[in-house]
């Protein structure tokens, strides 16, 4: 097994009444980095995180938290985790600060002074005092990461952490997240079924659907690998014809005369002059950034995604 | 482990739970003790119209007749030497009633709070638990917080363990509650006396019939502990079987139901099939503990205290190792 | 904070209550499983035995058995006197002898226990050895109907009474076995309660009294003693507090009567 991996997930399967939820997941995450795992509900997401924080057991395979095994260790396992499982549900019926108290209590390591922090780092020093039955969702939300954090966990575990959350509270969602990360050094595994989501605040994504990881790249590797370039030109066949000649590249015609094709390496600049040298009658060019949308739905071949 | 239990009791006493379950016995032990009174004037009355004097006022006169009475009979050589140990146990509290000058026939903290309790034993004391003890697991399942407790660094037997010891915690503060609120309440009405009075025990069951050879006066105080001890083992049966319905069902009203219902059918089998041998075997059957005591249950060949205390045991032993195997096994879907 | 001393008197009252509930619960096992402790005197059986042997018949002496239920046996005399203790005195007006007593009377019988306590047959030495056998028996087999309606009380009332009537044939069969010629007075029942005294009631008291005085009739040396007469509009004075009972001077207006109606009789034992 790698050496500093946080978490691991071996050939991870779980089958519930029958029906094959999650077959065969393999994914391995190391310090420092925000993971996404991205999917489309009813995926398995909620059933493989369920199994890694030992909620569920798996119908086969292993899950490894900081080396040890949840199935074998589980209290050295889950020392290293915090998590929101699907809602945060906390005790309504209690404080903010009650609430924390009672996760503080379970753990000996959390001071005074931590739940302090924590209060303040996720911006809810001033309704602490109140009953959770009157926070917002929002507020929940970060009363939900808080208690996820307050142990200081190596491996920050959120699934679904921006549903009901409002543009802005996303945003500062986001920066808390980063902050997590890249300041206390937190691996961030965050699922979600909202591409942009994870498009934002990942560095890695994993892909998954009908309960197998289809992918996993970085964000920036597979945004740049998939640059599109659109070209409105008077002779398209000829210039497919060119383009595939001279720089081995496979254009396709998408209208009268505009062709498309995926450029990967090639410097754009270099095309284009030879288009024009070409006298092919350039007379606009767009270079599309191809998001993980496309590459999502190439992916998942058109299913739905909300 | 005392983290976890401190952890539980401020949850239940937040929830406010605990404070209904208290508030209910408040209104229950004014309503009994009120009737009480009642009862025990309506009994003055009556007597002293048939009687023709008041039979309140005269009290010793007529004591002291029955002890004579009494005495006589002990003496007499044609009695067996069963009637005569229940006959010494009578004198002697008539004997006591005399010299501390009690009336027999009025009430007294001591008399009302054992009463209350023999009197809820078998059915309100199992609702108040079921009440609490129905709402540990199944609350926190409803609620989705099981999922908070169960992703600790904690394994899961500490979780559940810790709850259940909690609902033992909170099984006593329930019957010191109810001790101490019967206490003053009736101690409103009857006055706050009658701790040292002599109460017949020691009753058992020979061959099928009520064998009073072994008689014997306790005082009114350890009369009232043992009760309130044997409802507190009631209760923790009760609250075992209602903590793994709790488990099982994962919704606190179906479960307060499931155990309420069984409670009450209970009632019914042990009235209409007590012919049947299995009923015996049923916790809901066994519950009256102290009628043992007070020597006022029906002698059903086969059913001594030790057999009631032995099924109950077997019912709580059992609904425990269910409670946690299930709990340890099962996947936390909500 | 509020809810963290609640809770450490929570667990205070807890551990305390813990302790004190164990050890009553330990007590309440003792107290209901124990053995109890063994008769160490002797038993009733060989206790009779040694009276009878005691009592045995005598010329010079006249002896009294008294049988039957709590009037016989004197309940409600608040001397703690009842026929054992005014009889001898009225008997001695009429004899010189000495007058031996033996109360057999038992709290709450019925004429079916009485028969029982017959055919036993521990008492037949005493029976043998009495001239005078008084018997009280009746009142508990017709106390427990009166609390009934009036059409249940007049089916319960017959069922009652035939099983009361063959009792006492067999009763005086009993008696008559172990001895023949002792003299037999036979208490009639009398009605305790001042307020229930409806003509239904009286109707069955006085069915009960006329069919068991034809029954001890029919027994040559016995007499039937009527009580309903004397207390009817005495309750106040002749009956005792507990309602039920004939008290000091109900019980000595009642043996002033005995003691008349057997005065011959006496001074020719």
């Amino acid at each position: 097994m790698p050496q500093n991996a946080v978490l691991e997930l071996t050939n991870l399967r779980k089958t519930i009444k029958g029906k094959e939820i999650v077959k065969g997941v393999n994914l391995t995450l190391y310090p420092s980095q925000i993971y996404g795992f991205l999917g489309p509900n009813g995926a398995g997401k909620t059933t493989t995180i369920r199994m890694i924080v030992g909620l569920i057991k798996p119908t086969e395979g292993s899950v490894r938290i900081c080396g040890y095994s949840v199935a074998h260790d589980f209290v050295k396992a889950l020392s290293n985790v915090g998590c929101i499982i699907e809602s945060p549900d906390m005790y309504k019926y209690l404080t903010g600060m009650e609430n924390l108290l009672q996760f503080a209590a379970m753990n000996k390591t959390i001071s005074q002074q931590r739940i302090k922090d924590v209060v303040e780092m996720v911006g809810l020093q001033h309704r602490v005092n109140d009953k959770v039955s009157t926070y917002s969702l929002g507020m929940r939300q970060r009363l939900g990461i808080a208690q996820a954090i307050i142990a200081k966990p190596k491996l920050l575990i959120l699934d679904e952490p921006t549903n009901g959350l409002d543009p802005a509270g996303i945003t500062e969602f986001r920066n808390l997240i980063r902050k997590l990360a890249y300041e206390e050094g937190m691996t961030v595994f965050v699922s979600s079924h909202l591409l942009l989501e994870i498009q934002q605040m990942c560095d890695i994504v994993s892909i998954i659907k009908q309960g197998s990881v289809i992918k996993t790249a970085t964000v920036q590797e597979i945004i740049q690998h998939d640059d599109k370039v659109e070209w409105q030109i008077n002779d398209p066949e000829k210039a497919i014809a060119l383009l595939m000649d001279h720089w081995q590249i496979k254009a396709t015609q998408l209208k009268t005369n505009t062709i498309s094709a995926e450029i990967g390496q090639h410097p754009l600049d270099k095309l284009n002059e030879f288009f024009i040298r070409e006298g092919l009658g350039l007379t606009y060019c767009t270079a599309k950034q191809n998001t993980l949308e496309d590459l999502f739905l190439g992916l998942t071949e058109g299913d739905q995604i909300v | 482990m005392f983290n976890l239990i401190e952890n539980e009791v401020l949850k239940m006493i937040s929830k406010k739970r605990l404070m209904f379950v208290l508030a209910i016995l408040v209104v229950l032990i004014s309503i009994f003790a009120y009737g009480q009174n009642h009862t025990a004037e309506r009994t003055k009355a009556q007597l002293a119209q048939r009687m023709g004097i008041t039979a309140t006022d005269d009290w010793r006169r007529l004591a002291d007749q029955q002890l004579i009475d009494m005495k006589n009979r002990l003496d007499s050589p044609y009695r067996d030497e069963k009637d005569k140990s229940s006959l010494r146990v009578r004198i002697e509290q008539l004997q006591y009633n005399l010299d501390n000058n009690i009336n027999p026939l009025e009430q007294s903290a001591a008399k009302f709070t054992t009463k209350f309790m023999e009197q809820s034993i078998f059915l309100f004391l199992p609702l108040l638990i079921i009440m609490l003890a129905a709402d540990m697991v199944s609350g926190e399942s409803s609620s989705g917080t099981i999922k908070l407790l169960l992703v600790r660094n904690v394994p899961r037997w500490r979780i559940l363990l810790s709850k259940y010891l909690t609902l033992m915690i909170l099984e006593i503060i329930v019957l010191f509650f109810a001790f101490v609120l019967s206490v003053i309440i009736s101690g409103l009405f009857f006055g706050l006396g009658g701790w040292l009075a002599p109460v017949a025990t020691g009753f058992k069951l020979v061959a099928g019939k009520l064998d009073t050879s072994a008689v014997l006066n306790v005082p009114q105080w350890r009369y009232t502990l043992m009760v309130y001890s044997l409802a507190y083992f009631v209760a923790v049966v009760v609250g075992s079987i209602s903590f793994m319905i709790s488990i099982l069902v994962k919704s606190t009203a179906a479960s307060i139901g499931i155990i309420m219902s069984t409670l009450v059918a209970g009632n019914f089998i042990s009235y209409f099939l007590s012919d049947w041998k299995i009923t015996r075997y049923m916790f809901m059957v066994n519950l009256r503990l102290t009628d043992y005591l007070s020597g006022s249950f029906q002698p059903i060949e086969g059913m001594t205290m030790l057999f009631s205390i032995t099924v109950l045991l077997g019912w709580a032993v059992a609904s425990i190792l269910v409670s946690f195997v299930y709990f340890i096994k099962q996947d936390i879907l909500v | 904070m509020f809810k963290k001393s609640m809770w450490y008197s929570i667990l205070v009252i807890a551990c305390a209550g813990f302790i004190v509930l164990a050890s009553g619960f330990y007590q309440a096992i003792i107290v209901t499983t124990m053995v109890g402790p063994q008769p160490s005197r002797e038993t009733p059986m060989t206790q009779t035995t040694g009276d009878s042997t005691l009592s045995s018949k005598n010329p010079n002496s006249v002896q009294l058995l008294i049988l039957g239920d709590s009037v016989a046996k004197g309940t409600g005399d608040e001397k703690s006197k009842g026929f054992s203790g005014y009889l001898p005195d009225y008997f001695k007006n009429n004899t010189s002898k000495e007058i031996v007593l033996d109360n057999a009377g038992i709290d709450g019988l019925e004429s079916m226990g009485l028969l029982e306590q017959l055919q036993s047959k521990r008492l037949d030495k005493l029976i043998s050895d009495s001239d005078i056998i008084l018997v009280s028996i009746g009142g508990n087999d017709i106390r427990s109907i009166l609390s009934l309606n009036t059409l249940a009380k007049e089916d319960e009332f017959r069922v009652r009474l035939d099983s009361y009537q063959s009792s006492l044939r067999l009763i005086f069969k009993e008696l008559r076995n172990a001895n023949p010629n002792s003299m037999i007075i036979f208490l009639g029942l009398y009605n305790p309660y001042e307020k229930a005294t409806g003509l239904e009631d009286a109707r069955l008291l006085t069915t009960w009294n006329y069919n068991t005085q034809q029954l001890v009739e029919e027994d040559g040396k016995a007499i039937f003693i009527p009580t309903h007469d004397l207390l009817k509009f005495n309750v106040g004075k002749y009956i005792a507090q507990d309602g039920l009972h004939p008290n000091s001077a109900g019980y000595q207006a009642l043996s002033y009567r005995i003691s008349k109606s057997v005065e011959t009789i006496l001074t020719g034992l």
